[in-house]
């Protein structure tokens, strides 16, 4: 089956994370590359998709930019006919679709992507995985990628309902570095959070270097 | 003549304290005769939104199961009600596609948000809004109507008061009126229920 | 750059069309009526609107907002059919915002303005949207408008809109080159009000709206020229039972349970729901 080795493709593709915290979500994601050469500030690899909702990707980067732009479009055109921000698990149902089109259709292949799309809406904090299948489910906590499965053993033990923002924050950097392999900076991996005020962020390298710093004492 | 005075129609939405109440008449014409006292004009959309459509019968009713559509389709999909405010903008979303070869209606909506906070929203026949905070009247009696609205209207009534002076104003105005009359009916929306009244009135 | 298809529905026109040979007349759709005026002084642009909304000679609305945001840098005063007005400015919005999120840069003032001009070319002036365009970005400040069908111009102070004729004899007389914030607000808000009170068109309050590099400031009602003179000291009060009704129904709204606590606290929750059922006949 095709979506085995879009399967195949997301565990290959580097470790994201999400956690979804009592008031806010936070995702990060290792940015690892192939050699020292490429210009690491210029790939990202966490997009924000509306001004309340962010999303980040395990798999092949450039199916990404095709999801992101998509994803994009719908939370615009949602936008336009209700006046509203789109909710998160609408997002995700919307992008979900897309995904499954591609399962179906002739001439195309399935996307090599799993996403972890964060957002805050009327209900709060809400975290989503969406699957190259087209399939999407709501988490507390989820890992894609390589060494997912290992990230996610690690975050049922350190996950509680009651943990805040900054403590999912920090759970999030130790669960990464677990499988981490060389040294993790601030400019190898991505961050970006959510909180009430309702506008997904990326953290600037110098502040994820404030948390290293903070979990390295 | 114009397309809107082809059946008739007086509708009035006002707004009170943490209630709204919306009213019409149940004229039914087709010009100068008539053709049925009992026509339905104001339509329950959700339990906190009502929508009323003055204009065109024809497209009032076309118009009515489309809205009902979409809404009862986004209730599925997102597991909640769409507010009010919601609802005005897909009028607006719906009324605009249509620019170039409108639908001949005047609708208002009017509801209470998620804090009971009334909201009423205004359009044209190509989704321009028009939001208050007092009341809002449209129809082939909208002269008269924003008249008596004008002095009857009193801000932060009580349910009872809001139906009395809602429907004084809307006996009123139709009064002033020939194509619009011959029976009422009044809705007040509370964070409780509604109540539903039709009016005892004049029938020329 | 996205497109959307633009998804207009055609299906009522040859009915209208029908309609108007038979001679029912097409209604007046609500029109802005308007005065807009927009200036360029030192450190950015000032914008300015009234309020009225009108629909043929009756006022629709007496205070509705024609100053449309674009970005954050960018905003649009809109004459003509408020439909239009609205819907035009909303979607050119959108556009320019996935613009924003794919380069990852804030969007020029230019670029609104090809794709407004490019829009509403392709509508020939049917979309009938008269806007004034202003904005700051890193080339400076920038004031243009754009005609229903089309065709731009760029000049440090213009007017559009019904009451343009006021707005500009103000402009006129007073504008000078390098005006200060504070002189340039001032004439702006002299020159919608020229428009407020010399036009039947134009009427209600002033909406201003002034931007400097990456600061814009929108100043709704910025003045209340209109205010009404006499308040309903003794409005009319209809006791209890005035209006008589030949039938009443009252439908209670069902409470919305909190499932959440049904295993902790059962008893009470059932007390609740006996006090519920006995009206619940929806």
């Amino acid at each position: 089956m095709q979506i085995e080795h879009a399967l195949r493709a997301v565990n290959k593709g580097g470790t994201a994370l999400g956690i979804k915290a009592s008031n806010g979500v936070v995702i990060v994601t290792e940015k690892k590359l192939p050699t020292p050469l490429i210009d690491e500030s210029s790939i990202e690899k966490i997009s924000v998709i509306t001004e309340t909702i962010g999303m980040v990707y395990a798999g092949v980067g450039p199916d990404f930019r095709l999801i992101l732009r998509k994803a994009r479009r719908q939370a615009e055109l949602y936008k336009l006919r209700y006046h509203e921000p789109i909710p998160v698990s609408q997002c995700a149902r919307e992008i979900a679709n897309i995904m499954q089109e591609y399962t179906q259709s002739g001439g195309v292949r399935p996307f090599g992507i799993s996403l972890l799309v964060a957002g805050y809406d009327h209900n709060g904090p809400q975290l989503y995985q969406v699957d190259p299948s087209g399939s999407f489910w709501a988490w507390k906590a989820s890992s894609i990628g390589k060494n997912s499965d290992n990230a996610k053993t690690f975050l049922e033990k350190r996950y509680s309902d009651s943990i805040s923002l900054e403590d999912a924050i920090n759970t999030a950097i130790l669960t990464l570095k677990e499988g981490f392999e060389g040294e993790m900076d601030e400019n190898n991996i991505e961050i970006g959070i959510v909180d009430e005020n309702k506008k997904f962020k990326c953290l600037k390298p110098s502040e994820i270097a404030d948390y290293l710093n903070e979990i390295g004492d | 003549m114009s397309i809107y005075e082809y059946n008739g129609s007086a509708l009035i939405a006002m707004a009170g304290k943490e209630c709204v109440a919306i009213a019409s008449d149940t004229r039914f014409g087709v010009r100068n005769q008539t053709v049925w006292r009992e026509a339905q004009k104001i339509f329950q959309i959700n339990n906190k939104t009502f929508l009323g459509l003055g204009g065109l019968n024809t497209d009032i009713w076309t118009l009515k199961e489309t809205f009902r559509f979409h809404h009862n389709l986004y209730a599925l999909r997102e597991e909640r009600d769409m507010s009010p405010k919601v609802f005005a903008n897909l009028v607006s979303h719906v009324l605009y596609s249509h620019r170039f070869g409108p639908y001949f209606v005047s609708p208002i909506v009017c509801g209470l948000d998620d804090d009971n906070v009334p909201f009423l929203c205004g359009t044209d026949e190509i989704g321009a809004q028009e939001i208050t905070h007092d009341f809002i009247a449209t129809g082939t009696a909208v002269e008269s109507l924003m008249g008596v609205c004008e002095t009857f209207y009193k801000e932060n009534l009580e349910p009872e008061d809001l139906f009395e002076t809602i429907s004084q104003c809307l006996l009123a105005g139709v009064d002033r009126d020939c194509l619009s009359g011959w029976g009422a009916v009044v809705h007040v929306l509370t964070k409780d229920g509604i109540t539903t009244r039709k009016l005892k009135m004049r029938q020329d | 750059m996205e497109n959307y298809e633009q998804s207009f529905n055609y299906e009522n026109c040859l009915r209208n069309e029908e309609l108007t040979k038979q001679g029912y007349e097409k209604k007046k759709q609500r029109k802005t009526g308007t005065t807009i005026a927009g200036i360029i002084f030192k450190d950015g642009v000032v914008l300015g609107a009234d309020t009225r909304a009108t629909e043929g000679y009756i006022v629709a609305d007496g205070n509705c907002e024609k100053i449309h945001r674009i970005s954050d840098y960018i905003y649009c005063c809109g004459a003509g059919t408020s439909a239009d007005t609205e819907n035009t400015t909303a979607l050119i919005s959108s556009k320019l915002e996935l613009m924003r999120l794919t380069t990852g840069r804030e969007p020029r003032v230019q670029n609104a303005l090809t794709l407004l001009k490019q829009y509403l070319y392709h509508y020939h002036g049917y979309v009938s949207a008269a806007l004034v365009l202003g904005g700051v970005d890193f080339k400076g400040p920038h004031l243009h408008m754009i005609h229903p069908h089309g065709s731009t111009s760029t000049l440090p102070f213009l007017t559009m809109g019904s009451g343009s004729l006021a707005a500009m004899a103000v402009f006129e007389a007073e504008y000078k080159t390098d005006l200060d914030e504070e002189s340039a607000k001032n004439l702006v808000h002299k020159a919608i009000t020229a428009g407020i009170f010399n036009d039947l068109g134009s009427g209600g309050n002033v909406d201003l709206c002034v931007m400097k590099f990456q600061n814009t400031q929108f100043f709704r009602n910025f003045d209340k020229p209109n205010k009404r003179k006499f308040s309903r000291i003794n409005a009319y009060r209809f006791p209890k039972g005035t209006t008589q009704f030949l039938e009443e129904k009252v439908t209670l709204l069902r409470k919305n349970l909190v499932i959440e606590n049904l295993d902790k606290n059962n008893n009470n929750n059932d007390n609740d729901n006996n006090d519920n059922n006995d009206n619940n006949d929806l």
